[in-house]
C-alpha cells in the first residue's frame, strides 16, 4: 500500500472521512515505508528514534473515535495525520538528543506544547527527526548521529538545521513535520529539498518544550508538500500558550483564505538583492519568473527597499552566539546531559564534560558569545546590533506599507555537496536572506518554485509577511502553487510512491 | 584578518564557558573566531547615535503576569531521573571542599 503512505493531510482526511483506510492501515504503511526508505545503507536518515507502536497506538485511537461516530472535525484538523518531530521537541515517552553528544540519553520529561497541539489535534506521532547540533548549523552535518541526506541527491546536504524534518517530507515518509527556524532553519532546508516550510511570526506558535537557541529569534512551524497541508498544521500549533509569556493569541484559520489566491495582492520585490553577492544565477532567474507568475496571478509588483539587510547577518551572528551561550550554559553535567567519568574535582567534570559533550560548531557558539557579551566587547558588537535590530524592523515597516508580502530567495543557491562548504564563515553565507527576518520576527515561509536549470535541484521562493500577518503569505504561496504544483517527492522514492 | 582575540584570550573564554581545550583546538579556535569576529565589521560602522536598541522582537509585549496558583510539578524521583549520578535523593558531583576540591 505505497500509494497511501505517500499522500498529503487532505488526501488522508477524504479517505479517512469516506471510510476508504483507517488510520491503522496508513500508520502501519507509513511504517513500513520509513523502514524501507530510512534505514537503507546509505539513505535519507531522517529519524534519529522511530516509534512504530507509539504511532499504531494514536492509530487505534483515531480509528476507534471514528468507529464511534465522530467526525474528523471532532477530532481535530490532523486525525490520523503521520507526523514527526525535531529532535528539540520534548516528547514524552522519546529521547530530545538536539543532535548533541550532550543529551544523546536525554530522555523528555514532559511533552512540547506544539508537539502536543498536534497529538490534541489526532496526529499520530511516529518519533524524532535529525537536526544540526543545538540547531547550529545549514546542513545537518553538525549531526552528531551523522548526516541527514537531501532525497534529491544522497551526495547533497538537506539543508539545515531542521534538515530531517525537510527531508522526511521531501522523501513521502509523512505528509507533515515540524521544525524550528532561528534563522533560517525551516525555509532553507524546505527550499533544497523541494517542500513548504513555514516559519510563523515570533509569538504564534508556543516555544514551551523546545530546547532554546536564541529565545528571542526561535519559531516552531511545520513543513509539508502543500500549502494547505501546512495551513491545516499551522490550525492546530498556533495560538496563546500560559507556558510561553511570548507566545500570542491567534484566532486566524489559515486554511481559509487560501483560494482568494495572489489576486490584488502588492509583491514587494528587492531589486538590490538580486545583485547580491554569492546569489547564483539560477536562483535570480527564477526570482524573476515568480514575480511575473504572482503578476499573472492578478497580484501587482512593487519595488521596496531593506537598506540594512545586510547589517542583519552580522547582528544576527552576534545575538544568535549571545543567546545561545547563555542558553547552553545550562549543561553542566550534574543535572542531565552527558558527564565525563572518572573526574575528581567538579570544574574538572564541567569542563571535560562540555568538552566532550558539544561538537566544534556549538562549542564555537558558546564562545563567541561569551566573548561578545565579555566588558567592553558588548559596547562594540551587541548593544549595536540591538540597534540594528529597530533598524532592520522599521525597514520592514517601511516597505510593508507599500506590499502586503515580500518576495526573495530562501536559499542563495540550491543544495550544496557534504563538505563543500567547510568554512564556517562561508556556510553562514546560507543564510543570507532568511535572517532578517528572525531578527525583526515576522513571518516567511519557503515554497518550491519548480528546479534550477543549472542543478537540475529545488529551488525555493521565499514569501514575507508583516508581523501576524502570516494569512498573506499563505495566499501567495496557494497561488504560486497553482502554477507550480505542489511539492513532488524527491524522484528517486516517488517510482517506489507508484508515481 | 584583523587579531581580535589571541590564543591567550581564547584560553580564558575556554575558561569562563567550561570548555576544556587542547592546544591544538587553542589554535584552530583562535582562527575561527578572529576569521568570524572580522565578518562582524558592518555591525561597528553604522551611524546609530540616537537608535533605541531593540531587545525582543514583540515590541508592544510588557510584563506578562498570571495568577499565581499552584500546579503539579515533578517529584523529587522524577527530576532525578536524568542525572548522571545520584545519591540520597540529590544530584551526586564530586567533593567541592578538602580534597579532591581545586575550587
Amino acid at each position: 500500500m505505497a500509494e497511501l503512505a505517500t499522500m498529503g493531510i487532505c488526501e488522508i482526511r477524504a479517505g479517512l472521512a469516506a471510510g476508504e483506510f483507517s488510520a491503522l492501515e496508513l500508520a502501519e504503511a507509513t511504517a513500513k515505508r520509513i523502514e524501507e526508505i530510512d534505514y537503507e545503507q546509505g539513505g535519507v536518515n531522517a529519524f534519529l528514534e522511530f516509534t512504530p507502536e507509539v504511532a499504531r497506538e494514536a492509530a487505534a485511537k483515531v480509528d476507534a473515535r471514528l468507529a464511534k461516530g465522530d467526525s474528523l472535525t471532532d477530532i481535530g484538523p490532523l486525525a490520523g495525520i503521520p507526523m514527526a518531530y525535531k529532535d528539540n521537541m520534548n516528547l514524552l515517552g522519546t529521547r530530545t538528543t538536539c543532535g548533541s553528544r550532550m543529551l544523546e540519553n536525554y530522555e523528555s520529561m514532559y511533552t512540547a506544547t506544539c508537539v502536543q497541539r498536534t497529538l490534541d489535534a489526532g496526529a499520530v506521532p511516529f518519533g524524532k527527526l535529525n537536526m544540526d547540533e543545538f540547531a547550529f548549523g545549514s546542513s545537518t552535518e553538525t549531526s552528531a548521529f551523522g548526516p541527514t541526506r537531501n532525497p534529491w541527491d544522497l551526495e547533497r546536504v538537506p539543508g539545515g538545521s531542521s534538515g530531517g524534518s525537510a527531508a522526511a517530507v521531501a522523501a513521502g515518509l509523512l505528509p507533515a513535520t515540524l521544525g524550528s527556524d532561528t534563522g533560517g532553519s525551516i525555509r532553507q532546508p524546505a527550499s533544497f529539498c523541494g517542500v513548504v516550510g513555514v516559519k510563523p511570526t515570533y509569538g504564534v506558535v508556543s516555544r514551551y518544550g523546545i530546547v532554546a537557541f536564541g529565545s528571542s529569534l526561535d519559531q516552531v512551524g511545520p513543513f509539508a508538500r502543500s500549502v494547505e497541508d501546512a495551513a491545516y498544521v499551522m490550525n492546530a500549533i498556533a495560538g496563546h500558550d500560559p507556558l510561553d509569556c511570548t507566545s500570542q493569541p491567534v484566532s486566524t484559520d489559515f486554511t481559509a483564505n487560501l483560494a482568494e489566491g495572489a489576486f490584488g495582492m502588492r509583491i514587494g520585490v528587492v531589486p538590490a538583492f538580486m545583485e547580491a553577492e554569492g546569489l547564483s544565477n539560477e536562483v535570480r532567474e527564477k526570482m524573476a519568473e515568480v514575480a511575473n507568475a504572482l503578476k499573472s496571478a492578478g497580484a501587482s509588483l512593487v519595488e521596496v527597499d531593506l537598506p540594512h539587510a545586510q547589517a542583519a547577518m552580522s547582528a544576527y551572528y552576534v545575538l544568535g552566539p549571545c543567546e545561545a551561550f547563555s542558553n547552553l550554559s545550562r549543561f553542566d553535567s550534574v543535572r542531565y546531559g552527558y558527564r565525563d567519568p572518572g573526574h575528581a574535582d567538579l570544574g574538572g567534570q564541567y569542563e571535560a564534560s562540555r568538552a566532550e559533550g558539544f561538537g566544534p560548531e556549538a562549542r564555537r557558539r558558546i564562545m563567541l558569545g561569551s566573548y561578545l557579551l565579555s566588558a567592553g566587547v558588548y559596547d562594540k558588537y551587541y548593544y549595536p546590533a540591538q540597534q540594528v535590530r529597530t533598524l532592520i524592523t522599521e525597514d520592514y515597516t517601511r516597505a510593508y506599507e507599500k506590499c502586503d508580502v515580500i518576495l526573495m530567495p530562501s536559499s542563495p543557491r540550491t543544495a550544496f555537496k557534504f563538505g563543500e562548504i567547510s568554512d564556517p564563515t562561508s556556510m553562514y553565507l546560507s543564510d543570507m536572506f532568511t535572517i532578517s527576518l528572525n531578527i525583526a520576527g515576522n513571518g516567511g515561509m519557503s515554497m518550491p518554485v519548480g528546479l534550477g536549470k543549472d542543478t537540475n535541484l529545488p529551488i525555493g521562493a521565499q514569501l514575507q509577511a508583516p508581523q501576524f500577518k502570516d494569512e498573506n503569505m499563505f495566499r501567495a504561496a496557494a497561488a504560486l502553487e497553482l502554477i507550480y504544483g505542489k511539492a513532488p517527492i524527491a524522484p528517486r522514492y516517488a517510482e517506489s510512491a507508484g508515481e | 584578518m584583523a587579531q581580535h582575540v589571541t590564543e591567550r584570550d581564547v584560553r580564558d573564554i575556554a575558561e569562563y564557558t567550561r570548555i576544556r581545550l587542547n592546544d591544538d583546538e587553542i589554535s584552530q579556535m583562535t582562527i575561527d573566531l578572529n576569521s568570524i569576529i572580522d565578518s562582524l565589521a558592518p555591525i561597528t560602522e553604522y551611524d546609530l547615535e540616537g537608535v533605541v536598541p531593540t531587545f525582543h522582537p514583540i515590541g508592544s509585549l510588557s510584563n506578562v503576569m498570571r495568577e499565581d496558583i499552584e500546579r503539579e510539578s515533578f517529584t523529587q524521583d522524577y527530576a532525578l531521573s536524568n542525572a548522571p549520578a545520584q545519591q540520597d535523593g540529590c544530584f551526586l558531583i564530586p567533593s567541592i571542599l578538602g580534597e579532591g576540591g581545586d575550587r
